[in-house]
């Protein structure tokens, strides 16, 4: 049970980030939140011996989607239109 | 972006280049291989990209110079792996493995500390897929960059 | 109300599919075994790598990571043909 514990505690993080994507109105701190999800999982993959797929997930998921959408962002608008 | 954010790029960006380039060259010995390696490469170029502007970066990071090196990549791919009808075997097959020559120093069963000059063809598909995962990754970014500023022009 | 109603109970199905699962199935002891047994046995002599995950995908299944390469080659080709550039008096399409 001991061992389990940092397990717990990733998959916690990764709901609480999920659910914090879901609920931000301002678009850029929605990609850092989704950034957070992606090294979370990231790290869940370490945790479950899996190495290579842990890089990849932290290089592809963590760096180069969150470039691409704060390069979006910048050509579009901050916040949410509509919804409030 | 401000000076500290461009003083840590230009710091940064060659400690990524070894690193990625580390990961592609022990593919067969170590976790990973040619695409964790190049899309390592490519955060790397994305940091320089998103740190400058398009009209700094388009100076010295060409689009064409990327591309071709995506071509390269995937037609030695393909390339290497036609090369086993030059030895009578079937294609994919492993012809470079225990044969004494280039990555050729024959592995036993078990666990053994590893040696960098074994592997068969693998290390040479995994420089084609890292050559080609880093081109292909970093043109996405220079093209998304090129497309905001002709909106904002 | 019919979306709550729709909602909460594709949820319940959900998650009485994920329970049954859960107790049911034993993580990390597959039943069959052959296929891995075979590469962990004969993979280091026949490709000559330490690393197993890369004897597997680029000998032993060469041709998922062929495919893996094209379609990574024609994502990188669409996105070059819309942000191509752009010729004199052409507009954009999707305005």
């Amino acid at each position: 049970m001991i061992e389990q514990i940092p397990q717990i505690l990733v998959l916690l993080g990764l709901i609480v980030s999920a659910v914090l994507t879901y609920y931000f109105k301002d678009l850029l701190a929605a990609t850092l939140a989704a950034g957070l999800f992606s090294f979370l999982i990231s790290l869940e993959f370490y945790i479950l011996q899996a190495p290579d797929v842990a890089i990849s997930q932290a290089a592809i998921g963590a760096g180069l989607t969150t470039a691409i959408l704060i390069i979006a962002i910048r050509a579009t608008g901050r916040y949410e239109e509509g919804s409030s | 972006m401000s000076r500290i954010v461009r003083t840590g790029a230009d710091f940064l960006y060659p400690a990524i280049l070894i690193f990625g380039l580390y990961i592609v060259a022990h593919g067969h010995l170590t976790p990973g291989g040619g695409f964790q390696g190049g899309a390592v490469i490519a955060t790397g170029g994305a940091l320089v990209i998103v740190a400058y502007s398009y009209t700094e970066v388009s100076e010295w990071l060409s689009g064409k110079v990327l591309m071709g090196q995506e071509v390269i990549g995937l037609v030695g791919f393909i390339g290497v792996a036609l090369l086993a009808f030059a030895f009578g075997q079937v294609f994919f097959f492993n012809y470079l493995n225990a044969s004494g020559s280039l990555f050729g120093i024959p592995v036993p069963y078990g666990i053994n500390a590893g040696e960098l000059n074994t592997g068969g063809f693998v290390p040479l598909m995994n420089f084609s897929v890292g050559c080609e995962v880093w081109g292909g990754l970093t043109l996405v970014i220079l093209y998304m960059l090129s497309g905001i500023r002709r909106e904002e022009s | 109300m019919k979306k709550t109603v729709v909602l909460i109970g594709s949820l319940l199905i959900l998650s009485a599919f994920l329970g049954v699962m859960a107790l049911t199935l034993t993580f990390g002891a597959p039943k069959m075994t052959d296929m891995d047994d075979y590469f962990l046995r004969f993979g280091q002599e026949q490709t000559g790598t330490n690393n197993q995950c890369t004897s597997v995908t680029f000998d032993f299944r060469g041709f998922d990571t062929l495919g893996e390469s094209t379609v990574l080659f024609c994502a990188v080709i669409g996105v070059s043909l819309i942000f191509r550039k752009m010729q004199a008096g052409e507009e954009y399409e999707n305005e």
